[in-house]
């Protein structure tokens, strides 16, 4: 069968498609940078929606930090390695901004980067401190530090959120909070999940059977907490539209995995990149990647037959295991791509403490990458790779970003300075 | 006669063999971003990470006999948002092939039996000597009836000609001037086409009824046809299967063919871009609202967003930027709409209005008053479940639209158009 092959040109192509890949993308095209995206649908879907700086500190990850940015000077002092320390302060506030702002733009309104972190709900009934969040969640900490009664409300059918697990853990801690289950309309097969229930509400008559079960449900409560489901494509709008009809203020908590706020986010990346001009490839990992000293080629191939593409500069933001960015095997820890390499305990034995809930954490979450003060990845000799290589996100070694809480930290500052130092490299 | 049996499927052994190294059962995760954007989820007490567990843990016997097997639309969304990019799809085409001819739904496989039954390759049994009778009888009556095109041609086995063009059962079987629109275009844009005696149709359940071997015969045979008249590209129209079928079947079956694929789709877009199809949205005077919908045999398995692209090109181009609102989601993300993997002639109404629930939905948040789509199976299905549902919009095809657009559509050709759309003629 006489096929054609296709072949893209960018300046610049990013390699991963979770939070850091996305994060490139976003400031290289605020910076003009012509950029290609490749790489397998990311761990991006599993995200809360909550973009965390800095939750706490190692080594003990013991309390949880109210100033991320005093934790930052903190980090400093007692671990120096962390990919965090390498960046100055504005420069991640300026991150921050540039992507909480992006994502506003597109239909997904965030909280911008404050000075402190806010506590938020998680789906256990938890708190934990994040630096943003979307805007659809925020009413949920605003009732809770003012103590205001509400109601968090949950679906039968619905696994994974349980309104009397989050009631009953914060009991003490938020008095007036209750509970109650409902029924989700037109919904009668079994399990359900939260993505069926937020693309269900962008249809405005579901709003309207759903709104009238809520108000039954609040009762005489003003404020009622739901799992993340106030619509797909644009949140905002179907929680304004909710409050409308129902004269209550609602919030959503984040989910179980797969959760509303990561395919969110997901869709509104693969439906908006390629309208602003960006070659986005999010379904296929890269096979082979070549570097040379003027340009990159990047090999790899969908049902449709092979894809090549040519850049002048690469960002490594492959992730970690799950995504294939980092794999292990019997012998240790390897990168795939250009088997760069990769800092891991000695020893197979060093990888876990004994105990798996060990507040400290285990040294096989600091594995990763090195690389210099431009973010390009280190060779064995320990000088760079290439000039055009550069690494961003949690690919990096010396951070333990579940620990700290400072996935979308390590995500988004790293991506921010890697395309920095690509555009002077590009100059 | 005793009651045919299904046999047991070792279907984690199966894997092994079927998916690539790294999307096997072993890298579930068990996320469950599959099932939670699986329309068939719950039919049958079933979904697809639970598909996954039960082959990981030797459920055989129970998966072997499961329905689901035939409401699963075979449609790939599964592997699409999965991290691991397992393909579950390709155990439901194995399980397919593993029941018993006397068990599957008897619908898929007397299209399949139709389909081989003659040398056109019809899913309606349609024989070429009819299939060639109603070309020229339509073609005769639109030259004496339609003045503009009294010198139309729908060329019948025309060596040498660029485009092999198939035809899908449904336009020469139950609505024949629906071909008309087409025959239009070819003769604005002046392209050289044929249409061929025989292999001419372009469905193929043989596939979706898991017959690999009468799947074979029928790209065979098709694929004869086109090199016999020697032809360039093989032009495949406003159906979606037909293309996934041929494209994946020459793959798979790694057959020696010299001509290219295409999709119809592409070439509007050609066509426009280049100015010989001089389509314009001027007659849309009341702003009626568009949306699209992406067939999964084209989209997400396999041209991908390209050919969604170029969808959305024409589909602006014939109703207005501002007119056109897009499905959520959408391109390769889309939702298959019900309609595919034999559903529409498996005889299981209402799991598969169950499962069309999610392209309800998807059309209804949109608020158009129309949806377009390159696909039949797409096109009946979003019909059945608008009637079903209450829904108020309409389907249409593209070649109706950019006939109404170029103001040559024919009164006989008008079945889809509501009177809003009537009225702009």
């Amino acid at each position: 069968m006489i096929e054609e092959a296709r072949h893209f040109t960018a300046e610049l192509a990013v390699i991963g498609s979770g939070l850091a890949g996305f994060a490139a993308s976003i400031f290289a095209l605020n910076r003009n940078i012509k950029t290609a995206q490749i790489g397998n649908t990311g761990a991006i879907a599993y995200t809360t929606g909550y973009l965390d700086l800095l939750g706490s500190l190692a080594p003990d990850y013991a309390a949880s930090i109210e100033d991320p940015w005093q934790g930052l000077e903190l980090l400093r002092s007692s671990y120096p390695e962390h990919p965090l320390c390498r960046i100055p302060q504005t420069d991640i506030h300026t991150a921050f901004e540039q992507f909480t702002g992006f994502l506003g733009e597109c239909g997904i309104s965030y909280s911008s980067p404050g000075k402190t972190n806010a506590r938020v709900l998680t789906p256990a009934g938890t708190l934990k401190p994040t630096l943003c969040m979307p805007a659809t969640m925020q009413i949920g900490t605003t009732a809770f530090s003012r103590q205001e009664p509400c109601v968090i409300i949950d679906f039968k059918g619905l696994k994974g959120f349980s309104s009397s697990q989050i009631a009953a853990n914060l009991k003490d801690q938020w008095p007036e909070l209750r509970n109650t289950t409902i029924e989700f309309p037109d919904m009668s097969l079994g399990e359900i999940y939260p993505e069926v229930m937020a693309r269900a509400l962008e249809v405005p008559e579901t709003r309207e059977k759903l709104a009238k079960i809520l108000v039954g449900a609040a009762g005489e409560t003003k404020i009622i907490g739901l799992p993340a489901i106030l619509g797909m494509h644009s949140p905002d709008l179907v929680r304004k539209e909710m409050e409308q009809l129902t004269g209550l203020e609602i919030f959503e908590i984040p989910t179980m995995p797969p959760s509303v706020p990561g395919i969110r986010l997901r869709e509104m990346f693969e439906q908006l990149f390629p309208q602003k001009g960006i070659t986005l490839i999010p379904q296929q990992k890269v096979d082979k990647l070549k570097i040379e000293q003027d340009g990159a080629r990047l090999f790899l191939s969908d049902s449709f037959g092979p894809i090549t593409v040519d850049a002048k500069s690469v960002i490594l933001a492959t992730g970690r295991f799950l995504s294939g960015g980092l794999e292990a095997s019997i012998d240790g820890i390897t990168e795939p791509l250009l088997n760069l390499p990769v800092t891991q305990p000695g020893s197979r034995e060093e990888w876990y403490r004994e105990k798996y809930t060990d507040r400290r954490g285990h040294e096989i979450n600091k594995a990763g990458i090195e690389v210099d003060a431009s973010f390009r990845p280190l060779d064995n000799n320990g000088a760079p790779y290439s000039n055009n290589l550069f690494a961003a996100g949690v690919i990096l070694a010396h951070q333990d970003w579940i620990r700290g809480r400072c996935g979308a930290g390590v995500a988004i500052a790293t991506a921010y300075k890697a395309v920095e130092e690509v555009e002077k490299y590009l100059s | 006669m005793a009651e045919p049996t299904i046999p047991t499927i070792n279907f984690k052994e199966k894997a092994e063999e079927l998916l690539p190294q790294g999307a096997s059962f072993e890298s579930c995760l068990t996320c469950g971003l599959c099932s939670s954007g699986c329309p068939a989820s719950g039919i049958e007490n079933m979904d697809p990470r639970k598909f996954i567990r039960m082959a990981m843990l030797g459920m055989d016997e129970e998966l072997s006999s499961s329905k689901w097997i035939w409401a699963c639309t075979q449609c790939k969304r599964c592997q699409h948002v999965c991290p691991m990019s397992i393909d579950i799809s390709q155990l439901v085409f194995l399980a397919r092939s593993n029941w018993p001819q006397e068990k599957k739904p008897a619908g898929i496989v007397r299209s399949c039996q139709l389909i081989q039954s003659t040398d056109s390759t019809s899913a309606m049994g349609l024989p070429p000597e009819d299939f060639v009778f109603v070309v020229n009888d339509v073609l005769e009556e639109v030259r004496e009836l339609q003045p503009k095109f009294k010198n139309l041609e729908a060329p019948m086995d025309k060596k040498g000609a660029h485009f092999f063009v198939n035809q899908n059962s449904r336009e020469p079987m139950s609505e024949p001037d629906e071909m008309v629109p087409l025959w239009k275009i070819f003769d604005i844009v002046g392209a050289d086409w044929t249409y061929s005696s025989k292999a001419w149709a372009a469905e193929n359940f043989c596939m979706f009824s898991g017959n690999e071997k009468a799947w074979f015969e029928v790209i065979r045979k098709r694929v004869d046809a086109v090199n016999k008249l020697g032809c360039e590209v093989w032009l495949n129209t406003e159906c979606g299967h037909s293309y996934y079928t041929m494209w994946n079947g020459i793959n798979r079956f790694g057959m020696e063919v010299d001509f290219k694929l295409e999709s119809l789709v592409t070439y509007y877009a050609r066509w426009i871009r280049e100015g010989k199809l001089p389509v314009n949205s001027d007659w849309n005077r009341k702003n009626i609202k568009f949306t699209v919908q992406d067939p999964c045999m084209i989209v997400r398995k396999a041209y991908g967003d390209s050919i969604a692209e170029d969808m959305r090109f024409v589909t602006k181009a014939l109703v207005g930027e501002e007119n056109f609102i897009d499905m959520q989601p959408n391109r390769s993300a889309n939702y298959c709409c019900g309609g595919g993997g034999g559903f529409l002639q498996a005889g299981m109404t209402e799991h598969r209005r169950t499962y069309g629930k999610r392209k309800f939905d998807q059309i209804a948040a949109t608020g158009a008053a129309y949806v377009l789509t390159p696909c039949h199976n797409c096109h009946s299905q979003m019909e059945d479940i608008g009637h079903h549902y209450g829904g108020s919009y309409g389907v249409v095809h593209f070649w109706t639209l950019i006939c109404l657009s170029l103001g040559v559509l024919g009164e006989n050709e008008r079945t889809y158009l509501g009177p809003d759309l009537l009225e702009c003629i």
